[in-house]
């Protein structure tokens, strides 16, 4: 009997953390940083704090599997988004409309034997890898999107 | 009760070596026998295994004799084995149908120390496809339910990851599927430069000459199941890939540990229903169902390995030869000397330091084919520029290397996790673009990684001229506890 119990207890504590999950909202890349509830709530992540720095805003979420930080401008928009973590987060709901040209670019990417990082560059939107096996890193920017005085190192 | 204990392993043991396991011989159905010798260097004490119909051992008698008795009609597969010598043939097929079989004989010879697995970088043990700096090794994999077993090259030796991997077009015997909520586990990781999706099903695992050990291990199958995006692009053919599968072997026990036995929602692992359409769901796997260190799993010279390679000269070679060592300290042939342990963060990292930069998440990995890292000094280090003639589609084989002036020669320091010890260690950046396109091998070769990156990659040509150690969490030897690298 106290075997069984567990089955419906953790049932209940996925039910609390989705519906944790889905308050706060962080937008897709290119997008109002409000604009969109479904992101965090699609990646099933709890949100973070949000960091303040010079010219810009870090809004951190957290997946099962990665941490995402996503970087929005002084006006509003997030220009880019970067990621830590076991595992790469599903870049469906991140890269928002960049999405179809992120996938014809990386399409056209020939895979790069013996490297442990990937470049994928599109006409508008850059999408970086690397690290290695329990670290796996990386990022997506818009360039034109960045804010003046931000470069894309800050992205990490 | 000491000694009716004493009384019944004697009759244990009689069972066992008279009657196969699995049982199924009584009831009056006719059983049959197999028999054989071993002879050559060694004769007696060979363990003979026996697989297929039914599973069993044997051990050879004095005269090198041995026999499996009580056996149903149906085939099965012998394979001798004894540490520090080689067998011919390696097994042996056998029908039974209706009648017992004598003659199964077996040679004998001396071999190489069964923790032995030989490495070719590029030459005879790499697929047609390899690629510069690729070490390979060969795997035998079994089935563990028809014994039936293949050995397998072209595979990748990887010191950046953890588990064994072997494309779906490769394999001709049937693996075990592992059961995972209400279909089978899958998963799907990042190797930086490509995805690999996949189920992950047990095998019978035979590394050098050590006994086979069953384990999870992952058939890499982009076409698998219904793959979620993360791994909706993953990598498709052993061509492409340049390899034929990944022996990944650091120190880390597991792939993904104990984060994907927790975190239902890890992004690695995925319970699958084959039929229908229905997509892959993310689940927590048991450590016991990841996929693991195949070295961990052996039952002696299981505490880690020695990576050693030879000395390259700079102008690079067609080939080279070196050795994976199994265990550390466990034999006369792998006992550390003359090198420093380093330990690793729970990311398996240490620091590493260049030209006034740091580099807190390095690691030493044979799966990278240079040196990579975000240069101090982009200027001293630029990126090659597209060779005018060549599509825009390859212009990334020439500008992801180095091409300085002249060759660079370089000192980094080296810093355990725990911060000390450190060390320093001096490497060479040669001109991409002025290496030999006739050779395979080249020791002073390296490109760019992303600018973000806080990793030093230190690829295969580290490991030149060197003996490196990888301990295995959990696991001591000499050097220490794992997990640590050590060179």
């Amino acid at each position: 009997m106290a075997r069984r119990l567990f089955a419906p207890l953790l049932a209940l504590g996925l039910v609390l953390s989705v519906a944790a999950a889905a308050l706060p909202a962080v937008a897709a890349l290119g997008e109002p940083v409000a604009s969109v509830a479904s992101d965090t709530k699609a990646l099933a992540a709890t949100r973070r704090a949000d960091t303040a720095r010079q010219g810009y805003t870090v809004h951190e979420l957290a997946t099962g599997g990665s941490v995402v930080r996503e970087f929005s401008s002084p006006a509003g928009v997030v220009f880019g988004i970067a990621w830590q973590g076991i595992a790469e987060p599903d870049l469906t709901p991140l890269l928002g409309s960049y999405l179809t040209e992120y996938r014809a670019s990386l399409a056209e990417t020939p895979p790069a034997r013996g490297r442990r990082s990937q470049q994928v560059i599109g006409a508008h939107v850059v999408v970086e890898r690397w690290g290695h096996m329990r670290n796996i890193r990386g990022r997506a920017y818009v360039p034109a999107l960045l804010p003046s005085g931000v470069t894309a190192h800050d992205i990490q | 009760m000491t000694s009716s204990r004493f009384l019944v392993a004697p009759a244990l043991a009689l069972l066992v070596l008279g009657c196969p396991g699995g049982g199924g011989s009584g009831g009056g159905t006719a059983t049959f026998s197999i028999s054989g010798t071993v002879s050559g260097a060694v004769a007696a004490n060979v363990l003979v295994s026996l697989s297929g119909k039914e599973t069993s051992s044997a051990t050879t008698n004095s005269a090198g004799a041995f026999s499996f008795t009580g056996l149903p009609s149906g085939s099965y597969t012998l394979r001798p084995t004894l540490s520090g010598y080689t067998f011919t043939p390696p097994s042996a097929s056998v029908a039974v149908n209706g009648a017992s079989q004598s003659g199964v004989d077996f040679t004998s010879s001396v071999g190489p120390p069964a923790n032995v697995v030989p490495i070719t970088v590029n030459g005879s043990l790499c697929s047609s496809s390899a690629y510069m700096n690729e070490p390979c090794v060969a795997v035998t994999i079994c089935s563990p339910t028809t014994g039936a077993c293949q050995t397998i090259d072209g595979i990748l030796l990887d010191t950046g990851s953890v588990g064994l991997r072997v494309f779906a077009q490769l394999l001709t015997v049937p693996l075990t599927p592992i059961a995972s909520g209400t279909g089978q586990l899958a998963e799907c990781l990042q190797f930086g430069s490509f995805t690999d999706w996949g189920p992950v099903e047990t095998a019978s695992v035979v590394l050098g000459g050590e006994p086979a050990a069953s384990m999870p291990i992952q058939v890499i199958e982009s076409t698998y199941a219904s793959p979620p995006s993360a791994c909706a692009s993953a990598i498709t053919d052993p061509t492409t890939a340049g390899f034929n599968g990944i022996l990944g072997v650091n120190f880390f026990a597991q792939d993904c540990g104990v984060d994907c036995a927790s975190t239902v929602g890890n992004g690695v692992y995925y319970a699958c229903t084959t039929s229908g359409t229905a997509a892959c769901s993310e689940v927590a796997a048991p450590l016991a169902n990841q996929v693991p260190n195949p070295v961990g799993l052996l039952a002696t010279d299981n505490n880690g390995v020695i990576v050693q390679l030879p000395v390259v000269p700079p102008q690079g070679l067609l080939s080279a030869s070196g050795t994976l060592l199994l265990g550390i300290g466990t034999r006369s042939n792998n006992v550390p000397s003359g090198v420093t342990k380093y330990s690793v963060d729970q990311f398996g990292g240490f620091e590493t330091q260049l030209g006034g930069v740091q580099y807190p998440g390095s690691f030493l990995d044979t799966g990278s084919n240079g040196f990579f890292f975000a240069a101090p000094d982009p200027s001293q280090l630029p990126a090659c520029t597209c060779p005018t003639g060549i599509p825009p589609s390859e212009c990334a084989d020439y500008t992801g290397w180095f091409c300085p002036a002249s060759t660079l020669s370089l000192t980094a320091t080296n810093i355990a996790a725990t911060g000390s010890p450190s060390g320093p260690v001096s490497f060479s950046i040669a001109n991409f673009l002025a290496l030999s396109s006739s050779l395979n091998v080249f020791p002073d070769v390296g490109g760019p990684d992303p600018s973000a990156s806080d990793g030093f990659d230190w690829g295969l040509p580290f490991y030149f001229g060197l003996d490196v150690y990888f301990g295995l969490e959990g696991t001591t030897s000499s050097l220490g506890t794992g997990p640590y690298v050590a060179y």
